[in-house]
């Protein structure tokens, strides 16, 4: 059976709304901020609930908001910050003379090792990945 | 020297996402969200198949998985 492409669905299901939501992303969250770095577990832990997200993003049961047509000139603007971004990434990454020029991730790895900061990271992550199922 | 320059160049370009949200949020703006933008390019399929949706969550996973795992 065909499912729309897009659904708007007046009232929203009771594990589709922020009380609900949330809380699990933040439970999902600090779990995902006790497990180390390059630990299995961090590996399964990322690959089940990204798999999780993706399956669920992929499946046209969960209702998303209405997707623009086409967008306006304005969107241009965007790509300052990711050209910016983009271009540091890659020069520090080609160069890669370590802690001299470094990369974004390894200026956020001492952050990230602790274990609120790794948390909120989680939460960051997370969230947004809800956002993207339900676009 | 080098390593200010990228430190300032990362924060400048998170600080111009930032910038650039809010303004997309203003009333009337002309500039879309970055979560209009994102919908955009899921929209894109080939045939049957969902590429742009399929490649932003592909990007995403991986992302979560570089900072999060690695």
């Amino acid at each position: 059976m065909d499912h729309p492409r897009e659904l708007t669905v007046e009232a929203p299901r009771a594990w589709d709304r922020p009380v609900v939501s949330v809380p699990v992303l933040i439970c999902l969250s600090l779990v995902g901020g006790q497990l180390p770095s390059f630990s299995a577990q961090a590996n399964l832990y990322t690959l089940g609930t990204g798999g999780a997200l993706i399956w669920i993003g992929l499946n046209n049961r969960v209702p998303r908001r209405p997707a623009p047509r086409r967008l306006g000139r304005g969107a241009v603007w965007w790509l300052l910050p990711a050209t910016l971004f983009g271009v540091l990434e890659g020069a520090t990454f080609v160069l890669a003379v370590g802690d001299e020029f470094p990369t974004f991730s390894r200026l956020a790895d001492p952050l990230l090792e602790d274990h609120l900061v790794r948390s909120a990271a989680w939460f960051a992550w997370l969230s947004a990945f809800w956002g993207l199922v339900r676009r | 020297m080098m390593r200010l320059l990228a430190i300032g160049g990362f924060l400048t370009a998170l600080a111009l996402f930032a910038v650039i949200e809010w303004a997309a949020r203003r009333e009337g703006s002309r500039i879309p969200s970055l979560g209009e933008v994102c919908a955009f390019v899921m929209r894109y399929e080939v045939g049957p198949v969902p590429v742009g949706r399929i490649g932003l969550f592909g990007f995403w996973w991986w992302l979560g998985w570089h900072f999060l795992a690695r």
